[in-house]
């Protein structure tokens, strides 16, 4: 983070303090420029004026926030504010659920996500989810890996392709193991990448989730409460992975752990009750010296 | 208080009163399981065991069961052993003796020549009776003192001789006649089925711990009457159908396998009559079936969860397949006479019979498949449409390989009901009621081709055929007689071989269950 960038939230402050002077002790606490955080790179996605709804109920309320691109975003916030919702927007997930309902624009690269003509397919391979309880297929480890690549035909396997010459094994092998590579995981399963991947470890199993949403080559990363569900050798593990992914990818991850959060995350964006994002910043800021009393509260334990 | 004394947590001492109780229960169990062979004709009941008849001895054991058991409980009630019981057996336990005595106090008197006034009035009387000695008094009377009544007077009733193997009762207004040989073994698994819950009781020491033990062996004896009726069922068609199943079979010199009963007509020309028409007849009217009915099943499934809106629609087409399935296989029949033969060349033909067990088995099929794909987690779902597959390709690659295990379980038990059905065959399909060899559906070599549409035919398929089940039906209506020789041998060896088709048809449709199973899990 840049000099510069810290002068420009400063300022932001100072404006937003001098609202709630001017209009008193009832203001709503929600101020727009305690988000307008930009990052220390490039906006890779950039989200503006989100809202959710769930039949009548409003799950997330008038969101902004850039997501630079290269690092790990944190979402933070007690159960209901949101985050998971917040996340599901950004690779489209939420158009799976019926009731909900979208408004407002995400755009990755400049290019706005919920637009008519959008491919699912193509933005799903560009924003890869992994998702709160490690959730592999019951089939190989080796065909968890390669199901990406072999539905969207960049491997083709099978009888047909064998046929035509058009089948490459090696390929193949070379990508599921660069995938569990860079999933760290390759050392502990390649003995046995015929094994069902329900065998696994519940940490393993996770971490080959990763390895599987790798293998699509995403450029970023959704990550729902990935470490939830794991004992905390497990949680440690996966934890070294997201800020070794931050090199290559941007991820987004949402928690319910704070530590978490402070351990693992460039930026931080606090959600609270109610579906409104109220303070995005620089992780240590949020930290150390949040904006906002409800978010001092929140990390404090006061509330949430 | 007795029970309060019992605080001990480990309790590694056996007293002698645990040591009768348990003896007791074992003497039920053997006295039930003895009962049930008895039913079964598999002893006879005046056979002389130890000197006596056997149905004296049953008796004999009854008496001291039903002693005992009282005696278990006026030990625990004055307190020569320390008991767990609770103030009252409950209102479950004091009903079901009600009935009990009631039952039996009216047929006693009814023997006994009272009127049905006189019947009433002694079963109202031992009726309210047993409720008050189980209801009021503390448990350990009252789960004891009915019982073991019960089982005295029936024990009475043996030794005596009042009931017997000569016994017979003429039942007035059912045209019908009790004997002995049914009653007495009835009698015995009653009444040691009611010993044995109660001695049960008195060794786990009544109370929760005691009726936890009284449950148990109530159950286990219940299970070991479903089992033994489902063995002996089965038992005792391969006993007679094995003559006839086995005859004239020989392993040849070169391991040449000869069995002429399966692959016989039954011709005038064959030496043995066998079945192999029908048998394949049924072979390939299963195959036809699941042929047509698995794929538009797991189609209509694999929409009806996936595609379509959960609303009233689906709802509809719920009730309808249920409503399908338990619609009676004669009305399948029906329809296949009056709709699919007159399109498949006016008569009875092996394709008609295929079409209406496909149809049949269709609901069932859609039911299973819906609710093994119903069954398969989200998550799956969600993982794959992360990844940017498309809805089909996950339904093909993940939904449906993780529910082929259902799907399989929906097939198998369909199979099991088709392979058996008479109705719609006799309907549809047809076939000589002993039909040589030559009558056998040659299916495979029957395909033909020609240079007008439409281009394939197949005549075997447009023949008349029979099957297992349709030719034992038509067999015994036909009064059993036929060119044949020995026409009893020939239906039992027929029964059986139609038994051990759906059983190899359930270990096919097991296997394959049991195979993707492990696939997905292992």
């Amino acid at each position: 983070m840049s000099q510069t960038d810290t002068a420009e939230t400063r300022t932001n402050r100072t404006e937003s303090q001098s609202v709630s002077t001017t209009t008193g002790e009832t203001v709503e606490e929600t101020q727009a420029e305690w988000t307008t955080y930009e990052g220390g790179g490039e906006t890779k996605l950039a989200v503006d004026d989100l809202d959710v709804h769930y039949g009548s109920d409003h799950a997330l309320k008038g969101v902004s926030m850039d997501i630079p691109e290269e690092s790990v975003t944190a979402l933070i916030g007690p159960s209901g504010c949101g985050k998971s919702t917040f996340l599901r927007c950004l690779n489209r997930m939420n158009d799976r659920i019926r009731a909900a309902s979208v408004d407002g624009t995400v755009t990755l690269d400049g290019e706005n996500i919920y637009q008519d003509g959008v491919d699912l397919v193509e933005l799903r391979k560009r924003v890869g989810m992994v998702f709160q309880s490690p959730n592999p297929f019951p089939k190989s480890i080796r065909e968890n890996v390669s199901y990406g690549p072999r539905k969207h035909g960049d491997i083709e396997t099978g009888l047909l392709a064998r046929l035509t010459g058009r089948a490459d094994p090696g390929r193949e092998e070379a990508l599921v193991e660069q995938s569990l590579e860079r999933a760290a995981l390759w050392e502990e399963v390649r003995d046995r990448l015929d094994d069902n991947a329900l065998g696994l470890s519940g940490g393993q199993q996770q971490r080959l989730c990763i390895a599987r949403c790798l293998a699509v080559d995403p450029d970023v990363i959704l990550m729902d409460e990935p470490a939830s569900a794991l004992d905390p050798i497990a949680t440690s593990k996966i934890e070294d992975l997201i800020e070794d992914l931050a090199e290559d990818y941007t991820v987004v991850v949402v928690t319910h752990s704070m530590q978490q959060a402070a351990r693992v995350s460039d930026q931080t964006a606090v959600f609270l009750t109610g579906g409104e994002l109220v303070e995005y910043d620089d992780t240590e800021k949020i930290f150390e010296n949040p904006e906002s009393q409800r978010v001092e509260d929140y990390i404090s334990g006061k509330f949430g | 208080m007795s029970r309060v004394t019992q605080t001990a947590l480990v309790r590694d001492d056996r007293t002698l009163y645990e040591a009768a109780a348990g003896l007791a229960v074992g003497l039920s169990g053997v006295a039930f399981v003895t009962g049930l062979a008895a039913l079964l004709n598999i002893v006879a009941i005046d056979d002389p065991v130890a000197g006596l008849e056997l149905s004296v001895l049953f008796g004999v054991v009854l008496l001291g069961l039903g002693a005992t058991t009282v005696g278990f409980g006026v030990a625990s009630r004055f307190d020569y052993v320390e008991t767990g019981a609770q103030p009252s057996a409950g209102i479950v336990a004091a009903a079901a003796f009600t009935a009990i005595w009631l039952a039996v106090g009216a047929a006693v008197s009814g023997a006994a020549g009272l009127g049905t006034v006189g019947q009433l009035g002694v079963g109202v009387f031992l009726g309210a009776a047993a409720f008050a000695t189980t209801a009021f008094p503390r448990e350990d009377i009252g789960s004891t003192m009915p019982a073991g009544a019960v089982a005295v007077l029936c024990g009475l009733a043996l030794v005596t001789g009042v009931v017997g193997p000569g016994w017979e009762q003429a039942l007035a207004g059912y045209n019908a006649t009790l004997f002995g040989d049914t009653v007495v073994p009835a009698v015995v698994l009653f009444a040691s089925l009611v010993t044995g819950w109660s001695a049960a009781k008195a060794y786990g020491g009544f109370g929760a711990r005691g009726r936890n033990v009284g449950a148990y062996v109530l159950t286990y004896l219940v299970v070991g009457s479903i089992l033994a009726v489902l063995v002996g069922l089965v038992a005792f068609v391969t006993v007679r159908g094995l003559p006839g199943l086995f005859n004239g079979f020989s392993v040849g010199g070169a391991g040449l396998l000869s069995w002429p009963f399966l692959t016989n007509g039954a011709g005038l020309l064959a030496d043995i009559a066998g079945v192999f028409p029908a048998l394949l007849g049924t072979v390939w009217l299963v195959i036809g079936a699941v042929l047509f009915a698995v794929p538009t099943g797991v189609g209509a499934a694999v929409f009806l969860s996936e595609y379509a809106e959960q609303g009233r629609f689906t709802g509809a087409v719920e009730v309808a397949t249920n409503g399908l399935w338990s619609t009676p296989s004669i009305v399948f029949g029906l329809f296949g006479a009056a709709f699919l033969i007159p399109r498949f060349g006016n008569q009875k033909s092996l394709i008609a019979g295929m079409l209406t067990l496909g149809f049949m088995l269709l609901p069932l099929v859609l039911i299973t498949s819906r609710e093994a794909i119903l069954a398969v987690p989200d998550e799956y779902r969600d993982a794959s449409a992360a990844l940017g597959v498309s809805k089909w390709q996950t339904i093909r690659s993940v939904v449906l390989p993780a529910a082929i295990p259902g799907v399989t379980t929906g097939v198998i038990l369909g199979v099991g009901r088709i392979a058996g059905e008479t109705a719609p065959i006799l309907l549809t399909m047809g076939g000589g009621v002993l039909p040589a060899k030559s009558a056998a559906p040659n299916v495979l070599g029957g395909f033909q081709l020609s240079a007008s549409p439409p281009f394939v035919s197949n005549p075997a398929l447009l023949e008349a055929t029979s099957a297992l089940p349709y030719q034992l039906y038509a067999l015994i209506t036909a009064g059993l007689s036929g060119n044949i020789q020995n026409p009893q041998e020939y239906a039992w060896g027929l029964a059986l071989t139609l038994l051990l088709v759906v059983l190899v048809f359930y270990a096919i449709g097991i296997g394959t269950r049991y195979y993707f199973r492990r696939k997905l899990h292992q």
